[in-house]
């Protein structure tokens, strides 16, 4: 009997329903249970099936477990598979009827059948109940040592669901030492795969917290095993495979004949139909060369063919999976591809993620021979394909252009771009020209006479329309009409909806006023009591800024918002080379896809410990990686981000640590909550100012009205001051700390340990912290649980600006705290140090 | 780790769980809502097959009318658990021989469950190969009603341990007669510019083969491949026979084929798994023979008419002759009236996909139809939105012509018993993504 029908089902699966149903089945199966009439058995499976598949579609059937496991007694083997499903399914939530399995599996775990015994003791293991456990363990000794490898490898993966369980049961019984016995010396290359899965998956667990886990760890990396593996890995499964070569990509090998025996022996798994295989070979290659930079090179020319023959075969996911890898060895050698740029070109229906990646690497490729060819390309996907591919072949244009030297044909085709008459494409095409004037103002005279002839009204996007006022501004001399276009977009001041034009129409009203008074005086007055009366806290500071600057002194305001520029060389780039490093390293794995670095996306508890640290590094890109709108980014982090501002940061920080995982935002670390808050308030309200890495220009205005203010940059005088002495009431925002952050090489790292009494002070991070506070070293950000906490402190010299910023790593276990400090002033970096050491070993005395 | 898949859905289109499986604890109950309310009900289905919401990572496929969803928690290996849905779904579609769809999995989920139990173990991919699993996974999981107690059932792993045999075939396969088939299946992709040079141009070609074979045969394939046959030359010291040779871009093989022979002798031999199977993949971008040249002229007369004349030549042997073939060229939305003449075929127009559909059933080569048309357009007051020109696109499958050159030389059958084989080769060239930009 098929499954009943879409028809007859609830509309909506998460709402149980069908009760007369259940009942009639629990009916129908305790009339069967005792029977030993022929045929019994299929009109059992017909009901198991039943069951099944209202199980599958959510309606709880939970109500059957002892009819069901009364009707287990059958020989018939597909009876017995329905019935292990149902009881895994639901030995969960009622454990208590979960005993009641137990008797029956333990005894098909003896079965002749080695298939009965198999299935047993992996339905036996799946009923992830703790109170079973001991159940457990004899089944597990005796399948391990099975003559029958398919038990054996049921058994293997028994003990890692086991160690999931209950890892105390696991490590007693003793059974990774099994395991590593059986790694080593079971015939069957399943075993070994799933001993080596197992293995790996248990010691990194392990290693946290025992040395000797961690020691294991090692030797699975050590020479004797990975050449044992090595040399059987053509009779391992594809899959298996894949296990092996990535625990050969962590091998370190110890000289250069290691390294050429081992690329030799896998050389042909490059041509493997498995792109799996492949990628986890090529992994192995580029780790193993990492320190050989010619055989490193040849190693990217030996890759280049199998991985572009993956990209073109196979699924759209697959090769986009396949595509991201490329896209990362594209991006660190460009050059190496660069004759291939033709491989890179979109086809007409092929899905927009793939075409996004083939685009960004286009762009990387770009040299002096092929910018031609690939700019004209480009030009191709900006009039004929959806909408963001055209927008993103836009911006991929004013890419090259901007990474090139020869840029006049490419100005050229900017230009026309303008032309088009597009909305979409005239507006990134905006954008882009004032990037471009921005790194090279030579080109200003061809395009201000483009940009002149367009016209305002057609430009609706925030950002267009903001570019266009910034160039209207800028170059207002150069264009006859700007203040009388000007005086007509502050006309219609209270129709402009978006705040970061408004800005950037305040400076540029302001601009075009020194530049051309008496024409623009008026659009200034008007402006300016515009803004003033304005809703949105930014345009009302900006306008009274400007208003009391030019009350103070024309000339100074004038000094202040037209000072003489200078052409940008470099724009910022967004990711760091050490996030770059670390995805690299997480090659063949979701960071690439992601393009960022795996302990920003996985949970906590899947993290090694070595992932710990640089979680600053992590907050700060996270963000600028959300904004950029990097395929995959995380759907809720808004949603939280929302809340987390409406909350107040205060309020955080006094909360337990215990808190704040419900409160994690899932691109953010959860430890770094109070800063995630403070950052996040911040961004809200420099959001309508600058926007963050996309928008280089407004924070060049940014920088303008804060050069005033604030002089950020510490002051060069390196005159040490002894004694050291911290000002009370230093302040230093989020922001600034993690950009400080960034910016400074560590000066120091120690590790100290800490006394007894403050390891029993130091419960809760808040008990340091006000400790802390009373010798002048303020905390920005802490977290963690017992035992390990971590910090992030600040302290500024009390006559100068010089800060000193502190990573500092707690853990209790251990008694020991390790401490990264980095400092404006490197030269006090080591007084500083002992003040901290001496100010921690008085924390937890009376 | 490579994948640790925490949980697999089969959905269908409306987002109902057909089947689902948890192999790990890692991830909540509730992903498939998750996977509904974030993806599938939003403009993001189709943006990326990988997606991250809240902790987890989604990987999904669409095959069919199917949703495969994979749920990790981990940063798992995004290549192996692609590849692990589509030998899932090839295992699948071995089971109920032929069709993936939403009903075939409503008629055997109790085997998919048995299945998915097999394949996968705590998110590690086990034994996903459909001749393994056959032997103790049998049709529907129903086992004949006569058939004595399972225990007879020879236990598969243990045999082909104390055998040695190889993993994908198993022993003691008779035949009455021994056959081998081959395919030899290219699909070439194309982007000509408008101007009428090439700017991309490549193929990519895969052997498929069946085998009817008896016992443990040894086989070996000779290609026309360059380096393949200066290696023979080497070897046997004598110069190859004149005649086209080919160079192969890249190669990939099923598991079958030993590389490392492959790598010292250049030739392509192994023991086939039985039936249907994938023997190689190649790629090949120079010296494309392209079946087809496209030559395209419109004209925008005015706002409201346009005019289209295409010419297709076909450049393969005179003999042969293509089949199916489908020239579609795109027009504005607003074109309301058409007429056309064409020398061979048929042709309309197509207002779901804005196309000009002109299809010629069976083209011989070497000919040159052409199909004209006007094409007449609501004037429209919304003129800025101008019409951009996409690509013309292009089906068509040749029989006998691979657009590679490549040629099976020979293909040896050895086997202890020394039976004879039958041998059959077909080509066939398909069109890939074949576009002429006008």
């Amino acid at each position: 009997m098929a499954p009943p029908a879409q028809s007859q089902r609830s509309p909506s699966p998460s709402q149980p329903s069908g009760k007369s149903e259940v009942s009639d089945l629990k009916l129908q199966l305790r009339q069967l249970a005792g029977s030993r009439a022929p045929g019994v058995d299929d009109s059992k499976r017909e009901l198991f099936k039943k069951v099944i598949s209202y199980m599958t579609i959510g309606i709880d059937v939970s109500s059957l477990f002892g009819e069901i496991v009364m009707c287990s007694a059958a020989s018939d083997i597909v009876l017995k598979k329905m019935c292990y499903l149902y009881v895994g399914n639901y030995a969960k939530v009622n454990p208590d009827l979960a005993l009641l399995t137990i008797n029956f599996l333990q005894r098909d775990c003896k079965d002749e059948d080695p298939m009965i015994r198999g299935l047993a003791l992996r339905s036996l293991c799946s009923l992830r109940v703790a109170n079973l456990v001991e159940y457990l363990v004899g089944p597990l000794g005796s399948g391990l040592k099975d003559s029958n490898s398919y038990v054996r490898i049921v058994a293997v993966m028994g003990v890692l669901k086991l160690y999931h369980i209950s890892a105390s049961t696991c490590i007693d019984a003793d059974f990774p030492a099994v395991l590593k016995h059986l790694l080593l010396n079971d015939p069957d290359t399943q075993v070994v795969a799933n001993c080596l899965s197992a293995l790996q998956e248990i010691w990194s667990l392990e290693a946290t917290t025992s040395e000797e886990a961690s020691r294991e760890r090692e030797t699975l990396l050590s020479k004797p095993i990975v050449y044992y593996l090595l040399n059987r890995i053509k009779e391992f499964s594809e899959w298996a495979q894949c296990l092996v070569l990535d625990l050969v990509a962590k091998y370190v090998p110890s000289d250069s004949n290691d390294i050429f025996d081992i690329m030799n022996l896998l050389e042909d798994r490059l041509q493997h139909a498995n792109g799996a295989v492949v990628l986890a070979s090529t992994k192995v290659f580029l780790q193993l060369t990492l320190s050989m930079t010619d055989v490193h090179q040849q190693v990217y020319e030996r890759i280049k063919a199998p991985l572009l023959t993956l990209v073109s075969s196979g699924s759209p996911e697959q090769s986009y999976a396949v595509l991201s890898h490329l896209h990362l060895l594209v991006i660190r050698a460009p050059y190496i591809f660069s004759s291939d740029y033709k491989h890179f070109y979109c086809q007409y229906n092929e899905p927009s993620y793939v075409k996004k990646l083939k685009l960004e690497m286009l762009t990387a490729v770009a040299n002096e021979s092929n910018t031609y060819e690939i700019v004209t390309e480009l030009c191709e996907y900006a009039a004929n394909v959806d909408i963001p591919i055209a927008r993103e072949s836009i911006r991929a244009v004013g890419k090259i252009a901007l990474q090139q030297y020869d840029v006049n044909a490419i100005v050229d085709r900017l230009l026309q771009f303008l032309e088009m008459e597009k909305d979409y494409v005239t507006a990134e095409a905006l954008v882009l020209v004032k990037d471009l004037l921005r790194k090279y103002p030579q080109w200003s005279h061809d395009c201000i006479a483009v940009v002149g002839n367009i016209s305002c009204k057609n430009i609706q996007e925030p950002k267009a329309k903001a570019a266009l006022i910034w160039m209207l501004g800028e170059y207002s001399q150069d264009m006859h009409d700007a203040p009388y276009i000007l005086e007509g977009l502050i006309e219609n001041w209270d129709d402009e909806h978006s705040a970061e034009v408004r800005l950037h129409l305040l400076t540029a009203v302001m601009k075009c006023f020194f530049k051309r008074p008496p024409e623009t005086q008026k659009a200034l007055g008007a402006a300016l009591a515009a803004g003033l009366a304005d809703f949105h806290q930014d345009v009302h500071d900006r306008a009274l800024f400007y208003y009391r600057l030019l009350q103070y002194n024309v000339t100074v305001a004038e000094r202040v918002v037209n000072p003489p520029k200078q052409a940008v060389s470099v724009f910022a780039d967004t990711q760091s080379s050490e996030i770059k490093d670390r995805i690299f390293d997480e090659f063949n794995s979701l960071s690439v896809v992601y393009q960022k670095p795996s302990y920003m996306f996985t949970d906590k508890e899947h993290r090694g410990l070595f992932e710990f640290s640089d979680e600053l590094a992590n907050l700060s890109i996270g963000a600028e990686l959300a904004d950029t709108g990097v395929p995959g980014h995380s759907v809720e982090a808004n949603d939280k981000d929302l809340l987390l501002s409406n909350s107040n940061s205060e309020k955080e920080e006094t909360r337990g640590p215990s808190n704040y995982d419900a409160y994690s935002a899932p691109s953010y670390d959860s430890s770094l909550v109070s800063i995630a808050a403070s950052q996040t308030q911040s961004d809200l309200i420099s959001s309508s100012t600058t926007v963050p890495g996309n928008a280089p220009h407004s924070s060049f205005d940014i920088d303008d009205l804060l050069g005033l203010a604030v002089s950020v940059t510490p002051s060069p005088a390196p005159a040490p001051s002894p004694p050291l002495k911290l000002n009370p009431k230093a302040v230093l925002d989020a922001n600034a700390f993690q950009q400080k952050w960034r910016q400074l090489p560590i000066s120091l790292t120690q590790e100290y340990s800490l006394s007894p009494q403050g390891v029993g002070a130091l419960t809760t991070p808040q008990t340091l912290l006000r400790h802390m506070q009373s010798h002048s070293i303020h905390c920005i950000a802490s977290g963690g649980q017992s035992p390990n906490f971590k910090f992030f402190f600040f302290a500024q010299k009390a006559e100068e600006s010089s800060n000193f910023l502190v990573e500092c790593i707690i853990s209790t276990s251990s008694s020991k705290a390790q401490l990264k400090i980095k400092a404006d002033d490197q030269s006090a970096s080591q007084e500083f140090s002992s003040f901290f050491q001496s100010a921690l070993s008085k924390f937890g005395l009376p | 780790m490579p994948v640790a898949a925490s949980a697999i859905y089969f959905l269908n289109l409306r987002g109902d769980v057909l089947i689902n499986r948890l192999y790990r604890d890692d991830v909540g109950g509730n992903m498939v809502d998750a996977f509904r309310t974030h993806i599938m009900q939003t403009k993001e289905l189709g943006t990326c097959p990988v997606r991250q919401i809240g902790g987890c990572s989604f990987f999904y496929m669409r095959i069919s009318n199917v949703y495969i969803v994979i749920v990790v928690s981990s940063n798992a290996n995004v290549a192996c658990a692609f590849k692990f849905v589509v030998e899932a779904v090839a295992l699948f579609k071995s089971y109920f021989g032929g069709a993936f769809d939403e009903d075939a999995i409503r008629n055997n989920f109790v085997l998919i469950y048995e299945l998915l139990d097999e394949i996968m173990d705590f998110g590690y991919p086990q034994n996903l190969s459909p001749e393994i699993l056959k032997l103790y996974i049998t049709q529907e999981g129903v086992r004949s009603p006569f058939s004595s107690k399972p225990t007879d059932k020879p236990v598969p792993n243990a045999t082909l341990q104390v055998t040695g045999a190889v993993g994908w075939r198993r022993e003691g396969l008779v035949y009455k007669k021994n056959e081998v088939f081959l395919d030899i299946v290219e699909s070439v992709n194309l982007l000509m510019s408008s101007k009428g040079s090439v700017l991309r141009c490549d193929v990519t070609g895969k052997i498929l083969m069946k085998c009817f074979l008896s016992g443990m045969p040894d086989l070996k394939l000779g290609l026309n491949d360059k380096i393949g046959l200066e290696k023979e030359s080497q070897l046997k010291s004598r110069p190859t026979k004149s005649g086209k040779t080919i160079e192969l871009d890249d190669v990939t093989f099923h598991q079958c084929v030993n590389l490392t022979r492959f790598n010292s002798e250049k030739t392509v031999s192994f023991v086939p798994p039985d039936g249907e199977f994938e023997l190689m993949k190649y790629r090949i971008t120079e010296g494309v023979n392209l079946p087809f040249r496209v030559l395209p002229t419109i004209k925008e007369l005015g706002r409201t008419r346009m005019e289209v004349n295409v010419k297709v030549k076909s450049v393969f042997g005179a003999k042969m002759f293509a089949l199916g073939v489908v020239i579609k060229i795109p027009v504005p939305k607003q074109t309301a009236k058409t007429s056309f003449q064409v020398t061979s075929g048929r042709a309309k127009y197509n207002a779901a996909i804005d196309c000009l559909v002109w299809k010629i059933r069976k083209f011989p080569g070497q000919t040159e139809p052409t199909m004209s048309a006007e094409v007449e357009l609501i004037s429209t007051m919304a003129e800025k939105k101008s019409w951009t020109r996409p690509p013309i696109q292009m089906e068509f499958q040749v029989p006998m012509f691979t657009a590679s050159g490549l040629r099976v030389r020979f293909l040896k059958v050895w086997e202890k018993s020394g039976y004879n084989t039958v041998e059959w080769v077909r080509y066939i060239t398909k069109a890939g993504s074949y576009e002429i930009r006008c």
